[in-house]
């Protein structure tokens, strides 16, 4: 498949401030692809980058062959964008607004309808009365509202309730279904995890890793609190790719990388009176790209964090 | 498309210029229904005049009496209605499409759809003059409409070619904001710079009023060039202000089409 976004050494610097250094990476047609980092890492500035808001120092960014600085106004026919914490006039309701932005776009009057709805937005509404969350779901609404090839989001679910963010990922999982190529920054590992295909990870304005997205995460630690009847045997879960953290009594904390089937069949052997079992979060994640040296952390995480899913 | 950017920042711009109109009209109309007093009462005034120092007299361009139309008009309405106005409204109007919509984070989203940044500005600039054509026509038209009905029909095309001036003073005063707000991106800084600028170049001028050996100063500021006595008095043509006015607003919006076509977007 041809990639419909291309970077190459891409550079941005603001005077002695780093921007993002020598960025490359590719985007198929088709892919729904994560740019994970933490604040300052340097993702909005690559996204504005790829809009045309800004001009790179050294290096080239294309989007369906074209140069985003140079032939923006061409590249922004064929793309969605939704900016990072955008801004919209108080005066209008959102309707307005998205009609606004609809009839820029080339699109018909009330083209945001449909997503509209499924994100349970009242168009009626002015801006100025709209609580944040609210606010953030014009922006999602306005960049699915159209039928452009490529779709790029700045942190989309910023500010969306889960149920909401739910909502998200089906569009996200429709526009990928028609074939649309999606290009996503986020904070939110699960996010990233259930949307995308590949994940392009940015530290201090590099590109540190570039992986499908369970390839990422299979590398990274998972915790598993269980609460048994009774205690397990010493050493019971002495497995190569499992560290006990604490075994007192009754509780068990465990972390789990890579393959979890075999701490399963040994948890299927005990008596489990409840299990909760943690995905990595984004510090998690960013722990290995920390160590200078490449080598996994000293420890895994001791405090379980985003709990996924606990059956009695 | 452009028609669409133009459509939004009218129905921005409707209030200010609405309220800014309403102003403009309600203060030259009792301006001119204060003027038959002001024709009548000459010798009174000028007695009264005398009792001012003539620096003070000179500052405010007051020499040829109040009861003269041009004097008049110019020392209530041109030279101290107009700037103020114009002033408000061509900051406000002129920091908003680019300075204070990226603060706000809006101008991203615009900017992302197929609309080119020059043809997005361009509309910008278009309700800047639109606005000034607006305030200059509501502020005219009520004193030649109040003139016969006071006895005082004032001579409609002097106050025409005036309004030209009125008009391209406006723009000017929008058009160096525009200017301003591209290169810094900030309402405030441009704002600020255009407003004390205005102000500087008012004493200037007054300055220069004051002390003849000081008249080069006046060359350095807007208000020389904002003087439509001979025109309301004798038809003569401001042709001086009115290529300073048109030199620099025309520059000073191209300036900020070209600036902004090429910069970074950051707020």
């Amino acid at each position: 498949m041809p990639n419909v976004i291309e970077t190459t050494g891409l550079t941005r610097a603001y005077g002695s401030r780093r921007g993002i250094v020598d960025v490359a990476f590719s985007v198929a047609e088709g892919e729904v692809f994560g740019f994970l980092g933490p604040n300052g890492a340097g993702k909005t500035t690559t996204i504005r980058l790829l809009a045309g808001a800004i001009r790179p120092t050294s290096g080239s960014a294309r989007v369906f062959g074209l140069d985003t600085w140079a032939d923006a106004t061409r590249v922004h026919a064929s793309m969605a964008y939704l900016p990072s914490d955008p801004g919209y006039l108080g005066e209008l309701t959102s309707g307005e607004q998205l009609d606004y932005l609809a009839a820029l776009r080339g699109l018909p009057r009330g083209a945001w309808r449909r997503p509209a709805e499924r994100l349970e937005l009242d168009p009626s509404v002015r801006i100025r009365k709209l609580s944040r969350g609210n606010r953030q779901k014009v922006a999602v609404v306005q960049v699915f509202m159209g039928r452009e090839p490529l779709l790029v989001m700045d942190e989309p679910t910023s500010g969306l309730d889960p149920l909401m963010q739910r909502e998200f990922l089906a569009l996200l999982a429709e526009a990928k279904a028609d074939g649309r190529t999606v290009f996503l920054s986020s904070h939110n590992l699960q996010e990233v995890e259930r949307g995308c295909d590949r994940v392009a990870v940015i530290r201090e304005g590099r590109v540190v890793d570039i992986s499908p997205v369970q390839a990422l995460l299979g590398e990274h630690w998972r915790s598993v609190n269980l609460v048994l009847d009774a205690p397990p045997r010493p050493g019971f879960f002495d497995l190569p790719n499992v560290r006990v953290l604490s075994e007192g009594g009754r509780d068990v904390h465990v972390m789990v990388r890579g393959d979890v089937n075999p701490l399963l069949r040994r948890i299927a052997e005990l008596d489990v009176r409840d299990v909760a079992i943690t995905t990595p979060d984004i510090e998690d994640v960013f722990l290995r790209f920390y160590d200078a040296a490449g080598a996994e952390p000293a420890e895994p995480a001791a405090a379980p964090r985003m709990p996924t899913e606990v059956t009695p | 498309m452009i028609a669409t950017v133009v459509g939004l920042e009218l129905r921005r711009s409707r209030s200010l210029v609405g309220w800014m109109a309403v102003l403009s009209v309600a203060y030259a109309g009792i301006m001119t229904l204060m003027y038959p007093r002001m024709a009548e009462s000459n010798q009174a005034l000028q007695a009264y005049m005398k009792v001012f120092p003539k620096e003070i007299i000179a500052a405010f361009g007051m020499e040829n009496g109040l009861s003269d139309v041009g004097t008049f008009f110019n020392v209530y309405v041109f030279s101290m209605l107009w700037p103020i106005v114009a002033a408000i409204v061509g900051i406000l109007l002129a920091t908003r499409p680019v300075a204070a919509d990226l603060d706000r984070g809006f101008l991203e989203l615009p900017l992302a759809t197929r609309i080119s940044r020059r043809r997005y500005l361009l509309a910008g600039i278009g309700v800047q003059f639109v606005a000034m054509l607006v305030l200059v026509v509501a502020t005219l038209a009520i004193i030649v409409l109040i003139g016969p009905l006071v006895g005082y029909p004032f001579d409609v095309a002097r106050f025409a070619v005036a309004g030209l001036l009125l008009l391209s003073s406006g723009c000017a005063i929008a058009a160096v904001t525009a200017l301003l707000a591209v290169v810094t991106l900030s309402r405030g800084v441009a704002g600020g710079v255009v407003a004390g600028a205005l102000v500087v170049m008012y004493l200037l001028n007054a300055v220069a009023k004051i002390d003849p050996g000081l008249d080069w100063l006046s060359y350095l500021t807007a208000f020389r060039y904002l003087d439509p006595v001979a025109t309301l008095d004798s038809g003569t043509w401001p042709l001086d202000g009115l290529a300073v006015f048109a030199l620099v607003a025309a520059a000073s919006w191209l300036g900020a089409l070209w600036a902004f076509g090429r910069r970074d977007l950051l707020p």
